[in-house]
């Protein structure tokens, strides 16, 4: 008997050393919780909240800096819209993208129709990506958050963001009432945007007369939506002649998607 | 004597590697046939088999039970189970050797060693059956919808399972209450196959119960929704399947023989005449050697295994090696020099057999700084825990001593001269009793001296020119000619020590029995090092799995979700070790009281008279 | 058989002096001749496994372990130690209480983080609403040093009139961190005359450091508690690259570059 408790204690003593060892011998790191899964409002959204969301997406729920580091075990996509351009034109690519923003989109959920050399599987010569389709389980991003990491990656790049905000996401788009855009009420129509923002000083719409810009009562049957989105959004994009350049600011950033699309379907149907 | 024990023991050892690497090779084929039946019997019910999503759960589908956390219990309930499986798994497969050791040899203690093992594990058997039962229950109550999953998806290997384990059952009774019965010529052949037997529907059963492990950790045949599309095979033959069976075997291996060598432990300290000790010294000694000898391939089958992580999720591998989990190589760096220490220490009390070894006693405090300094070495973490003043006069958290030793390379230099000292130990003490008389042994010696030297040499040369002035593709690949020497060095030398030794002549009696009582507490210290080690690194490989049931299809959102930190873990190891401890020491107990026997005169009837 | 021959030193004094002897070799041959200290947390846990190994040694054999026990049995069970006795049970108990005292009292001391102050770099830094490729960035005076050398000067001399302006307050006037302000920081500034700091850096990461500052540091060198101000805001290109020329000019060092590697 004595025997044993000699040995019961020297078991215990020695689990006691390990369990302070592994409390107190070393520094505790406070694994971070599950990721909290979002419910995401888009049609509430402007465009520079939809960057963030991307920004977000891209830092935390998408895991993409767990690669793209510094520590390049993927490439660094601080560039990105410079690095699919050369990529598209490289015989070794093998996707159908046409423009940067397909691009991207393919090379988040088929990772392996580009390989940039260096960061193939190993063994594989370059041919498959280590990178999981980013829409698939582990990571499982939507359509939408798709979109907004490549609006982030598009907008880290210095260039203009060409994806717009996903609106026909019913699932997503949770909450009718719920709120954005900021903190303020959603406008409830086209007309009211155009008061709001005093669009009439300058321009000719809606039964006011300002000079300073191009007249738009009939600018639906000069421009398509594509074009009035962007001139929305990036009013230099395109200046008509006569204009100057630099004089309307970016009032589609302050609009969120919703109304932006409203506005634009108001505008077109100016004839 | 002793020469033809070691060299019988090295042989079986590899008898028993092949063996290892043999069975998976054997098992697709039968399962695989275990999965027709299952399907053929499905089939003729209904023609497609059609599974269901994972579920998506919330919180409220965790039944609860106030005061009790659902995860603890079932992690607790899990490491049990798997220890004792462990245990129960590994005695069969060194008691089987140990049987044919001495069924070669004619030598009967190895047959009663083997008999007393298979005596220890049969009511670990059933307990490990109960906790096994119990694992289950805790799933279904605490975790319903997961097991459904599962168990849907397994269902026809679980059937197997079952079944199976009433053959082990049978197979174990036999092989253990017929072994007196089953002796000499036919019989004993008959008894041996018995214990392949045993030993292939053991490994068959860990098999298949990896297989669900495994399953959780990488899923195959199921699309991102978690609906699975395969048949049981496919499910079985998951992307870690066998990386976890050849490295869970071979730690089984060395985690039974540390169980029963700290059983000879303690019937060793516990007897009470000279015979008793001389017996369970040397059951203690083969037990160690077992341990040992397995444990020095381990590290290998684990780099195998953390290999095939990175290839498959490199998202799993860096969460594996960074981050949170970082500091858990230091607590295994310090349980696995805790195992090294004591194995080296129980060799040197054990040159205490015989009076031949004090010629080797100076060279031993050498051995203990070597192998002391390559375990500071080793133990050396990356980033170094500093206080603001340590900060302030370092100038910053780089040392310019200590940063280097905390990257691979030194680590790898250091864990080979570890090994190729641990070895050196284990040489001196196999020749503690013995004088070459080969006309040729200072020329070996020489050799020996040689080739340890240039091995030694050649190993740092790999470790610090390659390890740290060359490139990061040399400086990976220098850590495999290391191993090679140090793998190299060992053949050699055993090989060389077989001639030399060849009729060598004895200087000095072993005796066995003469061994102080702390070298058994080094016993102990290596099973409580590896039962806590195994907790350990348990928790790790569950833990990459992060907040997922199955890792990216099926989401745990119970309240538990979260991966805990290395202090919690630690604490209910512990608790679970001492769990542990507590029942092999009851099962210890069991084993001693059958053979008790009290005088009860005048209690029963007096018959016939 | 081994070690006949009379021992003068005492077994357990041996052991003990043993002990104290790498004890005391760690914190000399770390914290005087290598000048680079040893963290108390390691050497902790060094010296548990160096007296485990000591104690190994000095135990694996009967002899040796009597030899090692005996004194300290004599000690607790000889009549005729019994003021040695008195002693040494007062004193132990004293030792411990003052080691449980000073680990557990409270102390001006901030908790112990993990951090890294030299992060390893960006492969291309946003900085004034530009992109810097670090690998290829060089400083666009650095050519001046041989072309033209009285430019050169000119150039170093602008820079240190930045330096005092802007730096000297912390980094000191005499570049060695030692700034009026020095004290009151967390991490301490860099030492400039130090080899380990510049010296070892591309002017092109001195750059990257000063621009961006402390909130620029990645992710890797968190928590953040550098209290380097972002001089993108404060200075311009140019006069980022002048002081850094300063910097290198006036403690004699060169910057890091890979062609010499």
């Amino acid at each position: 008997m004595n025997n044993f408790l000699k040995v019961a204690i020297f078991s215990l003593l020695t689990i006691g050393a390990f369990t302070a060892y592994s409390n107190f011998g070393i520094p505790q790191i406070v694994p971070a919780p599950p990721p909290v899964e979002e419910e995401l409002d888009l049609g509430g959204m402007t465009m520079d909240q939809f960057i963030a969301l991307g920004d977000k997406l891209y830092h935390g729920k998408g895991t993409c800096t767990l690669c793209h580091n510094e520590l390049l075990r993927a490439p660094l996509l601080d560039d990105s819209v410079a690095m699919a351009l050369k990529h598209m034109s490289d015989p070794n690519y093998k996707g159908e993208a046409t423009n940067v923003e397909e691009y991207l989109h393919e090379s988040f959920v088929k990772p392996s129709a580009y390989v940039v050399a260096g960061f193939g599987k190993a063994g594989s010569n370059d041919t498959e990506s280590p990178m999981p389709d980013v829409s698939g389980g582990g990571i499982g991003l939507s359509e939408a958050e798709i979109a907004a990491v490549i609006a982030y990656l598009q907008d880290i790049s210095g260039s203009e963001v060409t994806v717009s905000i996903p609106t026909d996401v019913p699932e997503e788009t949770g909450d009718e009432e719920s709120e954005g855009g900021g903190g303020r009420a959603p406008f409830e129509s086209a007309e009211a945007i155009i008061a709001e923002f005093t669009c009439g000083a300058c321009h000719k719409i809606a039964g006011e007369e300002g000079e300073m810009g191009p007249d738009l009562t009939q600018i639906g049957a000069l421009r398509d939506r594509d074009h009035l989105r962007r001139a929305l959004l990036d009013p230099n994009a395109e200046i008509t002649d006569d204009f100057m350049e630099g004089m309307m600011p970016a009032y589609g950033d302050q609009l969120n998607a919703n109304e932006l699309e409203m506005l634009v379907n108001y505008m077109a149907g100016l004839k | 004597m002793q020469k033809r024990n070691s060299r019988i023991i090295i042989g079986a050892f590899f008898i028993a590697a092949f063996a290892l690497f043999l069975l998976p090779s054997l098992v697709p084929g039968i399962d695989a046939s275990l999965a027709f039946a299952d399907e053929a019997a499905v089939a003729s019910d209904a023609d497609a088999i059609t599974y269901a999503p994972a579920p998506k759960l919330t919180a409220a589908d965790y039944p609860t039970i106030p005061g009790v956390n659902s995860r603890v219990v079932v992690w607790i309930v899990a490491q049990l189970h798997l220890w004792f499986g462990a245990f129960v798994l590994a005695v069969p497969i060194f008691v089987f050797i140990i049987e044919v050791i001495g069924m070669s040899t004619r030598d009967q203690r190895y047959d009663n060693m083997a008999y007393e093992f298979i005596k220890i594990s049969i009511t670990a058997f059933s307990l490990t059956a109960i906790l096994g039962g119990l694992l289950v229950f805790c799933l279904i109550l605490f975790y319903p919808d997961l097991f459904n999953y599962l168990a849907t998806i397994f269902k026809g290997s679980m059937f197997a399972y079952a079944l199976l384990f009433f053959v082990e059952s049978a197979v174990l009774y036999v092989y253990y209450y017929g072994w007196h019965w089953l002796q000499g010529g036919f019989k004993k052949w008959v008894h041996l196959t018995l214990g392949l037997l045993l030993n292939a529907s053991g490994l068959l059963l860990m098999f298949l119960a990896n297989a669900w492990t495994t399953f959780m950790m990488s899923p195959s045949a199921v699309d991102a929704a978690g609906v699975f599309s395969g048949d049981t095979w496919a499910a079985i033959h998951n992307f870690l399947w066998n990386p976890i069976n050849i490295h869970r075997t071979i730690a089984n291996v060395a985690y039974g023989g540390s169980i029963v060598g700290a059983y000879a432990a303690f019937k060793f300290l516990s007897a009470r005449n000279k015979e008793q000790r001389a017996h369970y010294d040397w059951m203690g000694y083969n037990a160690n050697f077992i341990a040992i000898a397995a444990l020095l391939p381990l590290p290998f089958a684990g780099y195998y295994l953390t290999a095939e992580m990175y290839v498959y999720s490199q998202q799993m591998g860096i969460t594996l090696m960074g981050g949170v989990f970082a500091w858990i190589f230091i607590i295994q760096a310090v349980l696995i020099g805790a195992l090294f220490l004591s194995a080296n220490y129980y060799l040197w009390c054990g040159m205490g057999r015989s009076e031949g070894a004090h010629r080797y006693y100076p060279y031993i405090k050498y051995i203990a700084i070597v192998i002391v300094v390559s375990f500071l070495v080793w133990f050396t973490p990356h980033t170094l825990v500093l206080t603001n003043a340590e900060l302030k006069s370092l100038g910053g958290p780089y040392h310019a001593v200590l940063g280097p030793l905390g990257i691979m390379p030194a680590k790898n230099t250091a864990v080979n001269l570890l090994i190729l000292f641990t070895f050196l130990s284990f040489m001196f003490y196999r020749r503690a009793n013995k004088i070459a008389t080969v006309p040729w042994a200072a020329k070996g010696n020489a050799i020996q001296i040689a080739l340890f030297t240039t091995g030694i040499i050649n190993i740092f040369i790999l470790g610090t020119y390659y390890g740290y002035y060359t490139n990061t593709v040399y400086k990976v690949a220098a850590s495999i000619p290391q191993v090679l020497t140090t793998l190299v060095i060992i053949a050699i030398s055993v090989a060389i020590d077989a001639f030399m030794y060849k009729g060598a002549k004895e200087v000095a009696p072993l005796r066995w029995g003469r061994v102080p009582a702390r070298s058994q507490y080094a016993l102990f210290l290596l099973a409580v090092s590896f039962t806590w080690l195994m907790g350990l690194m348990g928790y790790v490989r569950s833990g990459i799995r992060q907040h997922w049931h199955v890792t990216n299809i099926f989401r745990d959102n119970s309240p538990d979700a979260f991966t805990p930190g290395l202090g919690y873990a630690a604490n209910v190891i512990s608790i679970a070790t001492i769990i542990f401890m507590a029942m092999v020491m009851f099962v210890f107990w069991l084993s001693t009281i059958s053979s008790h026997k009290s005088k009860t005169a005048g209690y029963w009837k007096e018959q016939g008279t | 058989m081994i070690m006949i021959k009379k021992r003068r030193i005492p077994r357990l004094l041996q052991l003990v002096l043993v002990v104290l002897g790498i004890y005391f070799g760690f914190i000399l041959t770390f914290d005087v001749i290598l000048g680079q200290l040893i963290p108390k947390s390691l050497l902790t846990m060094y010296m548990f496994f160096v007296i485990s190994g000591v104690l190994m040694v000095f135990t694996f054999t009967e002899e040796s372990t009597q030899e090692l026990i005996d004194p300290i049995k004599a000690l607790v069970e000889d009549p005729s130690k019994k003021m040695l006795r008195n002693i040494v049970f007062v004193i132990v108990p004293l030792l411990a209480g003052l080691y449980t005292y000073s680990s557990l009292s409270l102390s001006f001391e901030a908790p112990v983080e993990l951090r890294t102050i030299h992060p390893a770099p960006p492969s291309k830094v946003k900085a004034y609403g530009k992109r810097f490729d670090l690998a290829t960035l060089e400083n666009p005076y650095r050519k001046y040093e041989k072309e033209d050398p009285d430019k050169f000067r000119e150039l170093v001399k602008e820079g240190g009139d930045v330096y005092i302006q802007g730096c000297q307050y912390c980094h000191g006037d005499k570049l060695d961190g030692k700034g009026p302000y020095a004290e009151g920081l967390n991490p301490t500034p860099l030492n400039f005359q130090d080899v380990g700091t510049i010296a070892q850096l591309q002017e092109s990461y001195v750059f990257w450091r000063i621009a961006t500052g402390g909130p620029g540091l990645p992710a890797e060198a968190a928590p953040w508690i550098s209290s380097m101000p972002v001089w993108q805001d404060f200075l311009s290109e140019d006069e980022i690259w002048k002081v850094i020329l300063f910097l290198y000019d006036y403690t004699g060092h060169q910057p890091r570059s890979w062609e010499h590697e």
